[in-house]
């Protein structure tokens, strides 16, 4: 398949990922959708290694890899902070300014 | 010659300074004395400058140069003073006459609580007077012209708790304004045309083929409209028709302000700058005759004012305003010596008739209203001797002082040969005028005199009645020095035709020393108009002692009776400051009314600062849109920032450029750049001509092209950043011949 | 046709291949639009695994061996067992699933925008077909994804296991409940002072005896 195939697909992963972060009251979604975000970046990169031929692409993406899994847990336990203090995971209702 | 004529007028304003930062804190004494040193010192200056230096001077007289105050291209003033005969004789009177005035004022002003401002005020006033007399140039004299108008407003309302007085030294202020309007706009044309403001070389500059004798408007030379302007401006200063107005309201002031600055001194001022710039005015007996017809208008008009006031003090004041009609006919007929005599005789009589106003006022308990005095000449006997002898004197009875010098004018009057043959007219008229003034001037003084002092008894209340006491001698002693000035001072000016003696006019022979020159009578002129001024102020007098001789006799109350409409008019001074309100004030109101609605309201506090306010909230509206406290607005924010940065980055053009196209005939040139700085990424630039022919493409920005066939073409340039992978495209027409 | 044996390069793809991909690419992109739209979050997180997997499927065709399986294991199999975890104790369901906010929507499309640049810049050209270059056997295989790691790339390892204690740590300390601290606190506080009454009592005699003591409760 042609590289640019995946890069679209990751583009596309990109843009739902983005908009699930923008979009979404619920802080879990949000997380979530900065997941995909980092997938369609991980997508990108391998398309071009096997397009050159060059393994760091893979060694990236696995960084990336792990990179997401601490990400995710501080991410969550913040969450659950958030939620401690506040009861509520909606992130409109996590700002302390005047509505 | 340096003599420190500086002096003069510093003293006075040193000791205005001093009594106003610390006069306060003194007793009465202290300030008094202060005071009247100040302008006691600067008067034995002039008496040395006059007497012992000036002789020695020759005709330009005593210059002091205090310093270099404005020379930018050509404008070149110096802080100078310069005393000549004419501006010593000033000096002399205004030290003078004010000293006696600071004598007096001690016991006048002896109970007011304000007593250090006044007397800082009076010295402030007396400096600025100085400075007026002495510049040397027509600035140094407006700084004069200008504070003895800002004295004359702090002293007429010295009294300020009252609307009344603020009013009066409001309106004296203003009206004084709009004549300063008329002296500047003439100083601006004699330096426009002389290229100098200093007085000495405006007055070489002013002979028959000068710069002065350009045509200007309507066919006038520039003297004329210079001269005319002057003139207007010495009409609001000294209180002629039309800027008059002023004068009676300025009664309101305490009455040794009166009598200095409404009588000797500053209302003398426009009669001393038309002497002063005589050679511009010589050269224009045109408007020389405007001034001697405006002053006997006034003369007569103010006379007949004076017939029906009930005040004192503004009986008073339009006989000033009258006499200085006098003093305008004076130089008005090329008379300046006698215009200058009859200020000096003026300064002494009229200042004893408002200083005898004072204390009279003194005795009856304040009040001015004539119509409950009488009688006084027994309760106040030296009070009465001082009056008598300046009344004697302003209705021109030989040999008290008066009489010379309103002999003099108009002697000179009917003498006069400036106005050439086709105007003669203009000397006649203006010396019958002139008479009927005298026989007024007689006929309202002697009223005056009779109703106040003449009959057995005071018609006043009892409660008043028995308060009438003579005046302290503080106040008395000045008042018998100004007494035998008006009588003596005359001899000064004995006319020279009199007995055929030219040089026994004291005066005039001192005066011709700075270029002051008199009319040549003849020797049966000056007689038969010596008789027939002594006729008319017998006439004068005659009748009002028949009108009100011990009072209000029968005559004065059948005329009332008979025609009491004139009377109310009379009395109401010809109700010109109503014409006055209606003609000029209401409109201006109105105007200021509108404006403030219009422009204040709407436009500044709602446009500009409510506006102001709206702008600032709008654009906070905006800046809130970005900041919304939520993280996830600002990650958009963010987004569409980069997306907006990398959007400009990457296109090869700048917005809003254009592509520039000369055209020569028939070739083309075309310019794609899009700075002066070039591309930071290689451009690729295709240029399609619209004739058929095939796209040049590369990387110039320039290209010429020659059309082969005349039209309209449209060019397409096509500019492709390889980069980024972006293009832009421009069209221009362009019609080829 | 196997994606492993892509040695065979130089080709073009055949319609095996292009049809294999169209269905990956709508299983990845179907369930990432669920994900993101859902409102029950339990849904949401099942179909965000449901792409991951798909993404493995996509990795393997890309010669990824490796990180294809990585890809289930940790991603599918940890972080998303973590996602669960966390949805269970906090399952919210939301009113409305997307707010649809003008900032939010300019932001997207802001997004949607610089792709398209990027698209751009790097020439992305669905037309045409870019030939890959020939792949090695060992291409995408554990054995050379190590030599480089230990290598070339030993720091960024190193660092990045610092990161993950650095995340454990973080992980526990933010998620500390502070009134459970709390009441350990004061119960520590008791305890020391009963101690310290029962030795004033009871000098050097020590805790009573366990069977006396256990028998209390």
């Amino acid at each position: 398949m042609p590289t640019d195939h995946y890069l679209i697909l990751s583009f596309a992963l990109f843009l739902i990922g983005t908009a699930g972060v923008l979009l979404r009251r619920n802080a879990l979604i949000v997380l979530m959708g900065i997941e995909l975000q980092l997938n369609g970046g991980n997508l990108a990169l391998l398309a071009f290694s096997r397009q050159l031929n060059d393994q760091k692409g893979h060694v990236f993406a696995f960084l990336i890899i792990a990179l997401a899994a601490a990400e995710a847990a501080v991410g969550l336990a913040i969450l659950v902070g958030l939620f401690r203090s506040r009861q509520t995971i909606n992130l409109d209702e996590a700002t302390l300014m005047k509505r | 010659m340096n003599f420190n004529l500086g002096l003069i007028p510093l003293l006075p304003f040193l000791g205005a300074a001093v009594l106003m930062l610390f006069g306060r804190r003194w007793t009465r004494d202290t300030v008094f004395i202060v005071a009247a040193l100040a302008i006691g010192a600067a008067c034995v200056v002039s008496v040395d400058a006059f007497f012992f230096q000036l002789p020695d001077a020759g005709g330009a007289g005593l210059q002091d140069v205090v310093t270099t105050w404005i020379a930018t291209g050509d404008l070149h003033i110096d802080l100078a003073f310069r005393m000549d005969a004419l501006s010593g004789v000033m000096c002399l009177v205004i030290t003078f006459v004010g000293f006696l005035i600071h004598v007096f004022a001690a016991g006048y002003m002896a109970d007011d609580p304000d007593y250090a401002r006044f007397f800082a005020y009076l010295n402030l006033f007396c400096g600025a007077m100085l400075v007026l007399v002495l510049g040397d140039s027509l600035p140094v004299m407006f700084i004069g012209w200008e504070g003895v108008g800002l004295c004359s407003y702090l002293l007429i309302g010295f009294w300020y708790s009252s609307t009344a007085n603020a009013d009066a030294g409001r309106k004296a202020f203003i009206t004084n304004r709009i004549g300063d309007l008329g002296f500047l706009l003439g100083m601006f044309l004699l330096f426009n045309y002389t290229g100098t403001l200093s007085i000495p070389d405006i007055s070489g500059a002013a002979s028959p083929g000068g710069p002065l004798m350009a045509p200007l408007w309507l066919g006038q030379p520039v003297a004329f409209w210079a001269a005319l302007f002057l003139f207007v401006g010495a009409t609001g200063k000294s209180a002629q028709i039309p800027l008059y107005v002023w004068l009676p309201d300025a009664m309101a002031g305490p009455t040794p302000v009166s009598a200095l600055i409404h009588a000797a001194t500053m209302v003398t001022a426009g009669v001393y700058m038309i002497a002063r710039m005589h050679a511009v005015y010589l050269l224009v007996p045109s408007v020389m005759a405007i001034v001697a017809i405006v002053g006997a208008l006034t003369a007569l008009f103010a006379a007949m004012i004076g017939f029906a006031q009930n005040d004192f003090k503004k009986v008073l004041a339009y006989s000033t305003v009258s006499q200085l009609g006098f003093m305008f006919v004076g130089v008005g007929t090329a008379n300046f010596t006698g215009g200058i005599f009859h200020l000096v005789t003026h300064a002494f009589f009229k200042a004893g008739l408002f200083l005898c106003a004072g204390s009279v006022m003194h005795a009856m308990s304040g009040s001015g209203d004539i119509t409950i005095m009488g009688g006084l000449r027994k309760k106040l006997p030296w009070t009465h001797a001082v009056f008598a002898a300046c009344w004697l004197a302003i209705c021109g009875i030989v040999p008290f002082s008066g009489f010379f010098s309103k002999d003099n004018i108009i002697a000179g009057a009917f003498g006069t040969e400036i106005y050439g043959h086709d105007m003669a007219w203009v000397g006649k008229l203006v010396g019958v005028m002139l008479l009927l003034a005298a026989l007024g001037t007689a006929f309202y003084m002697s009223r005056l005199y009779f109703l106040v002092f003449s009959g057995d008894e005071t018609r006043a209340p009892d409660k008043i009645k028995h308060h009438i006491h003579e005046s302290p001698s503080i106040m008395v002693v000045p008042l018998v020095v100004l007494a035998i000035g008006a009588t003596v001072i005359g001899f000064i000016g004995l006319p020279g035709g009199l007995f055929n003696h030219p040089d026994a006019n004291l005066l005039a022979h001192h005066l011709e020393a700075a270029d002051i020159h008199e009319v040549e009578v003849s020797h049966g002129l000056e007689w038969g108009m010596m008789a027939v001024s002594l006729a008319v102020a017998a006439v004068g007098i005659l009748l009002a002692m028949v009108f009100y001789r011990g009072g209000y006799k029968e005559p004065a109350r059948a005329f009332a009776a008979k025609f009491p409409g004139f009377v109310r008019l009379v009395h109401d001074k010809f109700r010109v400051d109503e014409a006055y309100d209606f003609l000029f004030i209401r409109p201006i109101k109105w105007f200021s009314r509108g404006l403030y609605n219009f422009v204040d309201r709407i436009i500044v506090d709602k446009i500009l600062v409510e506006g102001t306010g709206v702008l600032v909230d709008l654009c906070a509206r905006l800046a809130r849109a970005v900041q919304g406290g939520d993280g996830q607005r600002y990650m958009a924010v963010f987004a569409v920032g980069v997306a907006l940065l990398v959007h400009f980055a990457s296109q090869p053009t700048l917005p809003f450029t254009k592509l520039k196209v000369t055209q020569t005939g028939r070739g083309v040139e075309v310019d794609a750049r899009r700075g002066k700085n070039a591309p930071t990424r290689p451009l690729e630039y295709a240029f399609d001509f619209g004739d058929g022919r095939p796209v040049v493409k590369g990387g110039a920005p320039e290209q010429r092209h020659d059309y082969d066939r005349p039209g309209n073409y449209t060019i397409r340039v096509t500019i492709t950043d390889s980069g980024w992978r972006t293009e832009d495209t421009f069209k221009e027409k362009v019609e080829v011949p | 046709m196997n994606p492993v044996n892509a040695a065979a390069a130089g080709t073009s793809a055949s319609p095996g291949d292009t049809v294999l991909f169209a269905i990956l690419a709508a299983w990845v992109v179907g369930f990432a639009l669920l994900t993101i739209t859902r409102r029950n979050p339990v849904t949401a997180v099942m179909s965000l695994v449901a792409t991951f997997f798909g993404l493995a499927a996509i990795y393997a065709s890309l010669s990824a061996h490796f990180l294809a399986v990585l890809q289930v294991l940790v991603y599918a199999g940890a972080i998303m067992v973590l996602f669960i975890f966390v949805v269970m104790i906090l399952n919210r369901e939301e009113v409305a699933p997307l707010a649809l906010r003008p900032m939010r929507l300019l932001g997207v499309f802001g997004t949607a925008y610089l792709l398209w640049v990027f698209a751009n810049v790097v020439g992305v050209n669905t037309g045409t077909e870019k030939v890959p270059t020939a792949l090695p056997e060992s291409y995408g295989t554990v054995k050379e994804i190590g030599a480089i790691l230990f290598t070339q790339f030993l720091y960024p390892f190193e660092a990045i296991s610092l990161l993950l204690l650095v995340a454990i740590v973080g992980g526990v300390v933010v998620s500390r409940s502070h009134q459970k601290e709390v009441a350990a606190m004061r119960a520590a506080e008791y305890r020391k002072q009963v101690h310290e009454l029962a030795e004033h009592d009871y000098p050097g005699e020590g805790p009573p005896a366990a069977a006396a003591g256990g028998g209390h409760h």
